[in-house]
């Protein structure tokens, strides 16, 4: 091995961290799914949960796949009874706790899907993080499941 | 001697990619967040009164009087909604499938488009099978679809394009319930639950045999 000085400075060079990996950066995705979609629907949406073993705040910056044209992240705003979904900027997931994204609630969403999704399928859906790590994932495709509602609403208004 | 320096020359040119990758690549670039309209521009809602009307469906016109003897169940909504109505129109379908055969001969859910631009009733008879086969979608025009949600008490609000040109509706997310007069009854909130939903048909049926 000779010690060139342009050598030793590749080497170290190429020994400088680029980025932290999914293995460090203390985040757990789980339960991941994308809604399967009536047919003719050019968007979707992806939901999961995402835990922060960390002891620092993360957040959830961005997201992609090659199966829309366009990934953003959102959230519902309940108006007085109309529910206003809005693009966000980042996903805040708190050191030691978790970030929901629900069926009304936070979302990734697929607008522009490339091609009909079938059920069961999986779709490639990238994270990435404040910290600069990303996550690959395979999100299966699901049927919308009628979740409960988290808190029984007022019992219906009478006219 | 030369094919090493060619060789630290190559490493140098990758080494210097790999970081410029690693520090500059934006896969996709950030747009800016849209602000959010307050509530008090959408159309003041009036007291909902119900009452009959005839929209477009899947074959032709359908009235609210076609129904007469049965309990209707109507959402407002749109076909690109990509949350709130395929959870509601879910949530629908469980309630409609909870329900006896015979209970069920007696209901009607009804999904009313308030994108009718893009809501086609070629598009609607595609997108409301897909909940329960017995869910028919109506569309119409502009003012036929504002004239009945008003009447309901039902609001929307197209929102400027964003991506794809693509565009959202805010609207109200209710269940309206019409009894078997083809009066208005009352509504169940957003994310009211099936069994929530079955409750107030049956109560709506049962009264309708009382009478």
């Amino acid at each position: 091995m000779p010690s060139h000085p342009a050598v030793l400075a590749l080497a170290a060079l190429l020994l400088l961290p680029v980025g932290a990996t999914a293995a460090d950066s203390g985040l757990v995705v789980s339960d991941a799914h994308v809604r399967l979609m009536p047919p003719g629907t050019p968007n979707s949406l992806a939901f999961m949960s995402i835990s922060n073993r960390s002891g620092s705040d993360r957040r959830l910056l961005q997201a992609a796949s090659p199966m829309a044209r366009t990934v953003e992240l959102h959230t519902h705003i309940d108006d007085h009874g109309v529910m206003r979904m809005r693009q966000i900027a980042a996903i805040d997931i708190p050191a030691g706790g978790r970030a929901e994204l629900r069926s009304g609630g936070q979302h990734v969403m697929l607008i522009g899907l490339r091609q009909p999704l079938r059920e069961g399928e999986h779709v490639p859906l990238t994270l990435r993080f404040d910290d600069g790590s990303t996550q690959q994932l395979e999100v299966p495709v699901r049927r919308p499941q009628p979740a409960l509602a988290a808190e029984p609403p007022a019992a219906p208004g009478k006219h | 001697m030369r094919t090493r320096g060619f060789l630290i020359a190559l490493i140098a040119l990758l080494a210097a990619a790999l970081l410029y990758l690693a520090v500059f690549w934006e896969p996709v670039p950030q747009r800016p967040v849209e602000k959010i309209v307050p509530h008090g521009q959408l159309p003041p809602a009036i007291a909902p009164t119900g009452g009959d009307f005839v929209l477009q469906g899947p074959q032709g016109p359908v009235a609210l009087a076609d129904y007469r003897g049965k309990v209707v169940l109507i959402y407002f909504g749109y076909t690109w909604c990509p949350d709130v109505c395929p959870t509601s129109l879910s949530l629908l379908a469980q309630a409609l499938a909870d329900l006896e055969a015979a209970e069920r001969e007696r209901v009607q859910a009804i999904f009313i488009s308030v994108d009718p631009e893009r809501d086609t009733p070629a598009r609607l008879k595609e997108y409301a099978p897909f909940f329960h086969p017995a869910l028919i979608g109506l569309s119409g025009s502009r003012e036929q679809i504002a004239a009945v949600a008003t009447a309901y008490g039902s609001s929307y609000q197209k929102q400027p394009a964003h991506a794809e040109g693509n565009y959202a509706v805010d609207h109200s997310s209710a269940t309206y319930v019409v009894d078997q007069r083809g009066r208005l009854a009352g509504s169940l909130p957003h994310a009211s639950s099936p069994a929530q939903i079955v409750a107030f048909v049956r109560q709506q049926l049962s009264a309708g045999d009382a009478r």
